[in-house]
């Protein structure tokens, strides 16, 4: 029923456009249609914008690189194609009314666009070559994406971290634009869809609101992810403070922007994807074969005579130990190189379908799609079913006024394994075998945890405008309002019966979080005297933060059946609200010299809800300077382009709502049901943003034809007024931190990418390519403030990283074999090093072969950051065999103590071991991507335009360090990637997932 | 077009001088609407729950490094960790620094309560009489919380701070209850059953830090105040909230924590030999929900004083008084007066009576009727500091001494400064 009443208001706007389409019909036309390939190979160019020189009409190429421009009115014309990477070029061409013109293009590739246009970061639209900071743009329209749009950033941008957090259905992905920029509130960059802001932080953990914070499947999804990869054109990611000045209190962590795909004058296109697939877990423990001959099973198996419940077990369940090794083994039959959980592991199947249609006439345009997935995770109750539509719109009333309306509808349903730090989740008791809360490692037994039920419901729904009125060719205004609604639904039962909750707890949370988006721009070119024009821009932001939070408890159900919140014995309810509102002006000039040397002057007002009383509004400034050296008549001609920048500037973060105000609350529940007073913040006046200052100086260069390319960025940040918890003396009462402007920090980085085509031949052509970003980070003061923790042993304290792994124990002689470990309380000892990498190194090649085949490979390594594995401490304290102590344990029940190194000794035995012995270093490798493309012959297409044919892999293979026994440096604890430090607790690592995608243009 | 032009200048303009980005969020309560009166009764309630929260993390992990419990287990969560399983309450331990905390909050949010209703002033006297009774009801409470904490802290931390001070002397938290006591002694105006039971209450409390104040004469007075059945109980709630659960019960609710239990303990031992109701303890065929180093799986007999989330922990009662005048007399070499008291204790308990041949057996029997009356109440680490340091005869059981049966490496007998205070506070 509410289906085809979506599907009729669905058709509104397509019958519309159709309609104004066939109106054109009746005047004298003509059409444009060709092809357009790339220079040397031949190979043919998707997603190519080939329109009219001065007006509206245009299309973009199809998989075949064609193109076809319909209701084309009798003249002439100049004809333009233009493509990311590729040099523009223009034809004339003249359009007979009735007739066909086949126009074309030849395009050459181009590594460094400098006329390509850049919106985020800069006020209005900005030509490349004028831009002083660096940007990525990632041009999607030629990739096959993955599932969600973490996986699509991964390794996409040198100084963009993308690290998932878990295999749990849904799971988000904690993005870092060049590390970490606050200690205090989110690092998460803001992100834009179309102009109009949306949440980047984490939804909420389906937790009870009340209770055990840890019942749970423990990892968040991002609603970042809601959006549909499909339908993304490009996404501009802008890194710093020197490059988003202008977006203001907020912005520090850096701004990413997607642009989604959008209608081009001509006849409709129809794109169909069909996506098959399945995630896999790679193996996160060690082999079994590396199990001690204590080890349960495999000592029943050899010990004379094996008696007792070990063995009646093995005979009687013969099956599930056939062909399993002998050690290693749980008596589910899982084995150590899964920890345990692999009978409760799966080929999560995975399968997308997405339907675009794209077109228009040349008052409007649209862009509709629908997409449905369905995934399966690797964990037995894993499942997420996403739909999502979307329409764009475009319409031109008048030649100078253009209005555009996009929007999207996610509807998510996820449902999740209970996992993490849940003593009542299928993971923690299965990793513990016959010591996990049930006692018990019998499949029977550790399947009841299975009947936890964890659901999330998610409705996002994206909405903007943008009027853009050019009054003359050099007066433009933009004028933006959008607003973005992302509501979840979290419920989370264990039923009546439930092994460890007898009488049943349930919890119902709803969360909305709303942004609401004012956005104004306007500019004025004028040309000052000859080479040297002036550009002068203005405008303003409005954002309204609105998040809501109601929830529902109850336990203690009369009986068995399908319970809801009020048949519980006991119920609670709960509610949060919070409002921040910001809002600024900037102003910005621009000087043009000879179209070579620009020069950008400018500067952003804010004021913030969130500020102390006692603050007022908050400046931030910006400078950037850029030269096209390669156009110089002195430039050599092996140089085919070069831009060099230099950009500085400054942005903010804003405290929370509640951040600056001194504040009692009703302890939670009360106390027996009658209102408490607790204190909860001690208040701060004076809070207003910290402000991180940013300068960039680097270069945009190509060489030896376009062969090879290569950008390189040096940065630095400094980070005053920086909000730190400072902590409180307890015996004063609040034991909250107060968030203070107090601290300084600093960072600075080296970004460099590089691309060089090795050969490029009709036929087959190969392409190598790296990245590289090393950084590095310091508390530089904390304002007199103590040093204080952020959790999970991430510290902040003077001289080290933003922040730094410090225990309060550690091992002093780690290595040392046969020696008792050496244990230490001295700070200095026991700080390891930076949370987040230091060192990050890409690769990628593309190898074309014959047929237009295509194979892309990239990899990536993070390094120079420590990780805590909780997961382990809390297996071994307990005394779990634990399998990344195997080695120990076989040492010395061997006889060889000898050969033990102390770090083993001091995480190993159970009498001393601590959480402070479980730090790694965290450095790997994977394989991110492996996928081979190919193009489907036209004479096997029937009715289809073009047609590919990919296979791919992402994340199929990984290094870990020696150290590293259990797990995977990605697996997230149970903050999920809005945790702050990131520590690992009991996860199964992200999976590899591999997907067969057909895709059909029509 | 020109008119569309003006449209939005004027739209523009009218958007900017409307700016306003005050915003006033619901929820969290402004500091100054607690000065109201009105505001006293969830103060009050909230210093209640802050010092049942202190007891919570005291009383279980002191219970522990005590072996009045022994582990059983969970080292996370409801647990008892490695360090405290061993008796090991380090100071760079920064795991105690919760209890610190705790303790610390409990006794500031009851005095800053009582400053801030003394400030308020009682309604004025034309007001209803409900509302003044309410009032000095609440005063009376608030004072006992301050008192009760202001014990919590004397018995069981190593050293003293008071609102971001220096170290103190030890004794000025029991100074400081002592003070709070007698003023809530001294309150009037309210219920007079309530008014008279929480001075009673307060007599109690006043009694045992006496105690430790070596005040004898003192406590003795106040002790004879307090009647054998009075009981004045800190109370427990299982309303889906971990903090206002009974902490030592919750662990061992097997949902999923059975993190202790008194296997291996002398309670034990005492419960099978006497059956004296006061030990109860259950017996069950599980084990501990983890392995633990000493002893690996181990029988899990959790105890049964505290059976629900919800069971209540006694505060002061007039047993405790029995054993105060015991104790007193005990020092003046009175045996057949103290064993006299001791008997009233165990008699009223409806156990057996005992008998002591000499003064040291006395002291044996007293200190192990101390631990049995004041079981699982936060009280035992206090005492066992006490007697060493005033080196009194008796001897205690080996199961709660350092050694191998208790699988004790040290017994710390009282929490260090946390870590979090060591660190913040500037004068330390």
């Amino acid at each position: 029923m509410h289906r085809k009443w979506f599907l009729r208001v669905a058709q509104i706007p397509c019958a519309a456009a159709i309609a104004l389409a066939a109106g054109q019909l009746s005047a004298q036309t003509g059409t444009i249609s060709g092809r357009v390939v790339a220079e040397g190979s031949g190979q043919t160019i998707e997603g190519a914008q080939v329109y009219l020189v001065g007006m509206t009409l245009g299309t973009r190429t199809s998989a075949n690189g064609r193109y076809t421009i319909a209701n084309v009115p009798a003249a002439q014309y100049r004809l333009r194609s233009q493509m990311i990477g590729y040099r523009p070029i223009e034809q004339a061409v003249t359009v007979v009314s009735g007739q066909t013109v086949t126009v074309d293009f030849t395009m050459k590739q181009q590594a460094i666009s400098l006329d390509a246009l850049v919106v985020t970061g800069t006020a209005g639209t900005a030509r490349n070559r004028e831009v002083g900071n660096s940007i990525s743009q990632i041009d999607l329209t030629a990739v096959q994406p993955p599932a969600n749009v973490g996986a699509l950033l991964q390794g996409r941008s040198a100084g963009m971290t993308v690290m998932p957090s878990s295999a749990g259905a849904g799971s988000g992905s904690m993005i870092r634009l060049r590390g970490n920029v606050s200690v205090a509130m989110s690092n998460q960059p803001l992100v834009y869809v179309d102009g109009v802001r949306i949440r980047s932080d984490g939804y909420q953990r389906n937790v009870p609101p009340t209770g055990s914070d840890l019942r749970s499947g423990n990892d968040i999804a991002s609603p970042l992810n809601d959006i549909n990869p499909n339908d993304i054109e490009r996404v501009e990611v802008i890194k710093g403070a020197a490059a988003s000045t202008l977006y203001g209190t907020e912005a520090a962590a850096g701004v990413i922007q997607i642009f989604t795909k959008r209608g081009m004058t001509g006849a409709a296109q129809w794109t169909v994807d069909i996506s098959q697939g399945f995630a896999q877990a790679l193996p996160f423990g060690p082999d079994e074969s590396e199990a001690p001959p204590s080890d349960t099973i495999w000592a029943c198996a050899v010990v004379t005579p094996c008696s007792g419940t070990m063995q009646a077990y093995r005979d009687s369940f013969p099956d599930r130990f056939d062909g399993l090794p002998t050690r290693g083994v749980s008596r589910a039959g899982g084995s150590s190189k899964y920890l345990f959980i692999d009978p409760w592991l799966r080929n999560g199947y995975q399968q997308r379908y997405t339907v675009s249609l794209g077109g228009g006439g040349e008052a409007l345009k649209y862009y509709v799609s629908g997409t449905t997935t369905d995934e399966e995770g690797v964990l037995p109750k894993d499942k997420e079913q996403k739909k999502v539509v979307r329409g764009n719109f475009s319409f031109t009333p008048i030649s100078n006024l253009l209005f555009s309306w996009n929007t999207s509808y996610t509807k998510n349903a996820i449902a999740n394994t209970a996992a993490g730090n849940n003593a009542h989740g299928l993971t923690l008791n299965a990793f513990r075998r016959d010591r996990n809360y049930a006692s018990n490692d019998r499949p029977e037994i550790v399947e009841l945890m299975l009947n936890q039920e964890l659901t999330s419901d998610i409705d996002h729904l994206i909405t903007g405008g943008t009027a853009n009125w050019s009054p003359s060719v050099n007066f433009t205004n933009k004028f933006t309002v959008g607003f973005d609604l992302a509501q979840i639904e979290n419920r989370n039962l264990r039923p009546f019966g439930f092994i460890l909750a007898p009488t049943g707890i349930i919890s119902s949370r709803r969360n909305s979080y709303q942004n609401l988006t004012f956005d104004y721009s306007g500019s004025f070119v004028q040309a000052l005297r000859s080479g040297l024009r002036g550009t002068l821009s203005w405008g303003g932001q409005w954002v309204t933060t609105d998040n809501r939070a109601t929830s529902a408890y109850g336990e203690n159900f009369p009986g068995p059946g399908k319970p809801i919140v009020s048949s519980g014995g006991t119920t609670l309810g709960f509610e949060e609200r919070t409002r921040v509102i910001n809002g600024g002006f900037f102003g910005q000039v621009l000087l043009d010299v000879k179209d070579r040397y620009f020069l950008t002057v400018g500067g952003r007002v804010d004021g913030n809800s969130a500020f102390g009383e006692n603050f007022g509004l908050q400046y931030y400034p910006r400078a950037s300077f850029s030269w096209v050296a390669s156009e110089e008549s002195f430039w050599p001609t092996w140089s085919s382009a070069m831009k060099f920048r230099v950009a500085y500037g400054q942005s903010g973060r804003a405290p929370g709502a509640f951040d600056a105000v001194r504040t009692w609350e009703n302890a939670t529940n009360g106390w027996g049901g009658q209102p408490a007073f607790f204190p909860r913040n001690v208040g701060n006046p004076d809070l207003g943003p910290e402000r991180t200052t940013e300068l960039e100086i680097g270069f945009d260069a190509a060489f030896f034809n376009d062969r090879l390319s290569s950008d390189v960025t040096w940065y630095k940040r400094d980070i005053s007024d920086a909000l730190f918890n400072v902590r409180q003396i307890p015996s004063f009462g609040f034991l909250e931190s107060q968030l203070a402007n107090v601290g300084k920090m600093k960072s600075d980085g080296v970004e460099a990418t590089a691309t060089y085509t090795l050969f490029e031949r009709p036929s087959y052509g190969l392409s190598i390519g790296g990245s590289m970003h090393l950084y590095s980070s310091e508390v530089v003061s904390l304002g007199g403030a103590a040093a204080f923790s952020l959790g999970n042993f991430g510290w902040i304290m003077e001289g080290q990283p933003i922040p730094v792994i410090r225990t309060d124990f550690c091992v002093t002689n780690p290595e040392a074999k046969g020696a008792a470990p050496v244990i230490s309380s001295d700070v200095e000892d026991c700080t390891f090093g930076p949370n987040l990498p230091t060192e990050t190194y890409g690769v990628h090649t593309n190898l074309r072969l014959p047929y237009n085949i295509s194979v892309v490979a990239r990899g990536e390594y993070n390094g120079g950051h420590y990780i805590s594995d909780g997961a382990a401490n809390a297996a071994t304290s307990r005394s779990v065999r634990w399998p990344g102590c195997y080695e120990f344990y076989t040492l010395t029940e061997t006889g060889r103590a000898s050969e033990i190194k102390a770090i083993d000794t001091a995480r190993c035995v159970v009498a001393g071991t601590r959480a402070d012995y479980w730090i790694y270093p965290a450095d790997f490798f994977k394989v991110r991507e492996l996928s081979i493309n190919v193009p489907i012959p036209q004479r096997l297409l029937r009715g289809a335009r073009s047609g590919t044919f990919t296979l791919s892999g992402h994340n199929i293979w990984k290094w870990v360090n020696d150290d590293f026994k259990t797990f995977d440096p990605e697996t997230g604890n149970n903050g999920g990637f809005d945790s702050r430090v990131r520590s690992i607790l009991e996860h199964v690592p992200p999976p590899a997932v591999y997907s067969a995608v057909l895709r059909l243009t029509f | 077009m020109r008119n569309i032009g003006r449209l939005c200048s004027v739209l523009l303009f009218a958007g900017a001088v409307s700016c306003d980005t005050e915003v006033t969020n619901p929820g969290p309560v402004q500091d100054e609407f607690l000065n109201d009166r009105n505001a006293a009764a969830a103060m009050v309630n909230g210093a209640g729950r802050a010092l049942s929260q202190g007891i919570n993390w005291i009383g279980y992990t002191g219970a522990a490094v005590a072996r009045e419990i022994h582990p059983a287990g969970s080292t996370g969560s409801f647990g008892i960790t490695q360090k405290w399983q061993n008796g090991d309450l380090t100071t760079d331990d920064s795991d105690v620094s919760t209890h610190w905390e705790q303790a610390q909050r409990a006794r500031w949010v009851a005095e800053e309560t009582i400053r801030r209703m003394e400030a308020a002033g009682p309604p004025p006297t034309g007001a209803p009489a409900a509302e003044r009774t309410a009032y000095f009801n609440q005063l009376q409470l608030a004072y006992l919380w301050a008192g009760f904490s202001n014990r919590l802290l004397g018995e069981n931390m190593c050293d003293c701070v008071i609102d971001g001070s220096a170290i103190l002397p030890q004794a000025t938290y029991f100074t400081r209850a002592e003070s709070l006591f007698t003023k809530a002694i001294a309150i009037t105006g309210g219920t007079a059953a309530t008014i008279a039971a929480q001075a009673t209450a307060a007599t109690g409390g006043r009694a045992a830090v006496r105690v430790f104040l070596n005040k004898w004469t003192e406590a003795v007075t106040d002790a004879g105040q307090v009647p054998i059945a009075f009981v004045f109980n800190m109370p427990y709630f299982n309303i889906g909230n971990d903090d206002q659960r009974n902490r030592i019960a919750y662990a061992v609710a097997n949902t999923p924590y059975r993190a202790h239990t008194q296997w291996n303990t002398w309670h034990y031992n005492y419960r099978q030999a006497t059956g004296d109701p006061r030990v109860p303890i259950t017996i069950t065929n599980l084990q501990g929900d983890a392995a633990i180093e000493c002893c690996g799986r181990v029988n899990f007999w959790p105890q049964a004083k505290h059976p629900l989330s919800q069971s209540p922990i006694r505060l002061t009662s007039g047993r405790e008084m029995r054993l105060i005048e015991a104790e007193a007399k005990l020092r003046n070499n009175d045996l057949a007066g103290a064993m006299v008291s001791i008997n009233l204790v165990r008699t009223n308990a409806g156990t057996t009576t005992v008998a002591a041949a000499t003064i040291t057996e006395a002291w044996t029997l007293l200190k192990r009727e101390r631990g049995i009356e004041l079981w699982l109440e936060a009280r035992r680490l206090g005492d066992l500091r006490r007697w060493k340091a005033a080196n009194t005869p008796g001897a205690l059981d080996p199961l709660e001494s350092v050694g191998a049966a208790a699988h004790l490496t040290q017994q710390d007998l009282c929490f260090p400064i946390g870590r979090s205070e060591r660190e913040t506070n500037p004068n330390l």
